[in-house]
């Protein structure tokens, strides 16, 4: 038997992980690894600023990056919190609402398709077994597009179909992970809001913003955002599985980290920007990975 | 004994006054005392009586079963009469064991070894454990176990009493977490979760510790709880990703096309704008009706986040 020596610029493989894997987003005060599965569950994420929501947001974003099954959908009115991922990404959406509106609603047909899908399959719910990707929409300030830019039927559109994603995109595969300050009804309508399964608070001003983000009546049981001190960024509340907040340290990436991860995952995944014309998102694209 | 028994249900010694409900708990645990005692005498009098009736006259079998019954039920009287002081005692067991241990091996070094190995011995044990930072926190953390049950145990005493005959939860085993203690208590008809909740600070306050937190322990048993007495942060430190591990640190770099590089990037560089403001400052002029929808939009602020 003959043993080939591997080729040196052979072809990259995946890390292997999967949108259906639980992604690690930081430690507890036990000190154990908290992980969320996002595949079929929102998460909001609200706080003051420099409090960690990017770390958050980050961190989901690395792992859709590195998993093989997965697109990223990124809207970032900052341009710089989610701006590094950028080549691996989809569809990076910087502060223009139209553009926002567009990808959104392209979104909503994908959903549409993959429900029209399921059925024909007599099926409930998206698997890992589907070979169909997960879209991971992610929302940075989430304010800027349903409060700040465009005009208020941009907005209340926006709103409109930002809520139709999080209410029906759970089973088609299309989580949203939205971070904002403080997700009061005037930012986001509690319609929307109360939507969002996941929850993560970072530091609050107020125990009343800290029930905004983590529900009502969290504060009075001793659940508040105001008890994490300011200089302890990454710090949060977490409502995920147990259905407790618990308090959680998010993990953190240096830009130089998430440069790293980005660049590696654009390798990997060669990334194909989304075609202008024909919406292609339900293919698997193992093909290019190849 | 019977001076005990009035204020050890609710470990209020210093109050010297009689409340109402120390002495209707008073009076109860004479009356269970009582019921004990006849309760036990009777059941244990009579099948003593009948067993004895297979051997012996009948009546002499009755005899002999007043004489097993009739003591037996003035034991069980005094043990429900000292019970006050049995569970004192059981509480403080773990602290009167370790004291006893202690001064038992103490005195047994002192009788059998000579002064300087004494001493030597005594520094080891208490020096090395102390000086090993790792022991050291695990004492440290041990002995706030059994201080905060103790804590615990003065809150129900002192202000969660809930019920008439002033029973105090059992206080199950506790154990240290990098935050503090967790003690795993099993509530008594009269107390809830809600209501413990309401007392969370007064609780934190009593176990010298930053917050306290109350969660069920277990989903088929509302009474069966679990207090997280927090008294430091321990997530304080960076936490790094797994995921920089998975990449390849030899990874090319994306050729990304240079933007182009903003200018304007100071005040003076931009200039004034025209502002417009929106045409839509007519309608509220007009509208007589709408001015107070208008103004009630601000204290509805706080109402409308909940809805």
């Amino acid at each position: 038997m003959t043993t080939a020596t591997a080729p040196t610029a052979g072809v990259p493989v995946g890390p292997g992980l999967s949108m259906f894997d639980p992604i690690f987003v930081g430690i507890d005060e036990f000190g154990h690894p908290v992980y969320i599965t996002l595949a079929y569950r929102n998460l909001l994420a609200g706080g003051e600023p420099g409090g960690g929501k990017s770390g958050l947001l980050n961190c989901i974003a690395a792992h859709a990056a590195l998993s093989v099954d997965s697109r990223l959908v990124l809207l970032d009115g900052k341009l710089v919190e989610l701006g590094q991922w950028e080549d691996c990404a989809d569809a990076f959406i910087g502060p223009d609402i139209t553009e926002a509106l567009a990808v959104l609603k392209r979104l909503q047909l994908v959903m549409n398709n993959r429900y029209a899908w399921l059925r024909a399959h007599g099926r409930r719910k998206l698997t890992a077994a589907d070979g169909l990707s997960v879209i991971t929409v992610l929302v940075d300030e989430i304010a800027f597009y349903s409060a700040t830019v465009g005009t208020k039927q941009e907005q209340e559109e926006f709103v409109a179909l930002l809520r139709d994603l999080v209410a029906r995109g759970r089973a088609a595969g299309i989580p949203v992970v939205a971070a904002t300050q403080r997700p009061s009804f005037d930012i986001i309508p509690t319609s929307l809001r109360d939507l969002f399964g996941y929850r993560a608070a970072f530091r609050c001003t107020t125990p009343n913003s800290s029930n905004i983000v983590l529900g009502h009546g969290w504060a009075e049981q001793g659940y508040t955002a105001t008890d994490i001190a300011p200089s302890n960024q990454g710090a949060a509340y977490l409502i995920a599985e147990g259905g407790i907040p618990r308090r959680i340290k998010v993990a953190y990436l240096t830009d130089g980290q998430i440069a790293g991860i980005a660049d590696y995952a654009a390798w990997i995944r060669r990334p194909r920007p989304l075609p202008a014309l024909v919406p292609d998102l339900t293919r698997l694209d193992l093909g290019a990975a190849a | 004994m019977s001076k005990s028994s009035p204020r050890r249900p609710f470990g209020g010694k210093s109050n010297g006054t009689i409340t109402v409900i120390e002495a209707k708990v008073h009076r109860s645990s004479a009356r269970n005392a009582r019921l004990a005692f006849i309760l036990t005498a009777v059941i244990v009098g009579l099948l003593a009586a009948v067993v004895a009736a297979s051997y012996m006259h009948p009546i002499l079998a009755l005899f002999l079963g007043a004489l097993i019954g009739v003591p037996l039920g003035g034991l069980v009287w005094v043990l429900v009469r000292i019970w006050p002081v049995l569970r004192l005692l059981w509480w403080w067991t773990p602290e009167i064991g370790v004291t006893t241990f202690l001064g038992t091996g103490w005195v047994q070094l002192a009788n059998h070894t000579p002064m300087p190995v004494t001493f030597a011995v005594v520094a080891l044990v208490v020096g090395v454990p102390a000086a090993v930072p790792v022991t050291r926190r695990v004492l440290v953390a041990w002995t706030w176990c059994f201080v905060v049950r103790h804590r615990l145990r003065v809150c129900f005493a002192q202000f969660i009493i809930a019920n008439q005959s002033g029973s105090l939860p059992l206080i199950l085993w506790a154990r240290p977490t990098p935050v503090g203690e967790r003690v795993w208590v099993y509530l008594r008809p009269g107390l809830s979760l809600a209501d413990l909740e309401g007392r969370l600070d007064r609780i934190a306050v009593a176990c010298h510790a930053s917050t306290a937190l109350i969660e069920r322990a277990s989903d088929g048993n509302a009474a069966y709880l679990r207090f997280d007495i927090k008294r430091r942060e321990v997530l304080t430190a960076q936490v790094g990703s797994p995921l920089v591990d998975v990449i390849d640190p030899a990874t090319p770099a994306t050729d990304r096309p240079t933007p182009a590089v903003p200018t304007a990037l100071d005040l003076p560089d931009v200039d004034i704008p025209t502002v417009t403001l929106p045409a839509q400052k007519k309608p509220p002029a007009t509208a007589n009706g709408s001015k107070p929808a208008a103004s009630s939009s601000t204290p509805e602020d706080d109402i409308s986040d909940w809805i």
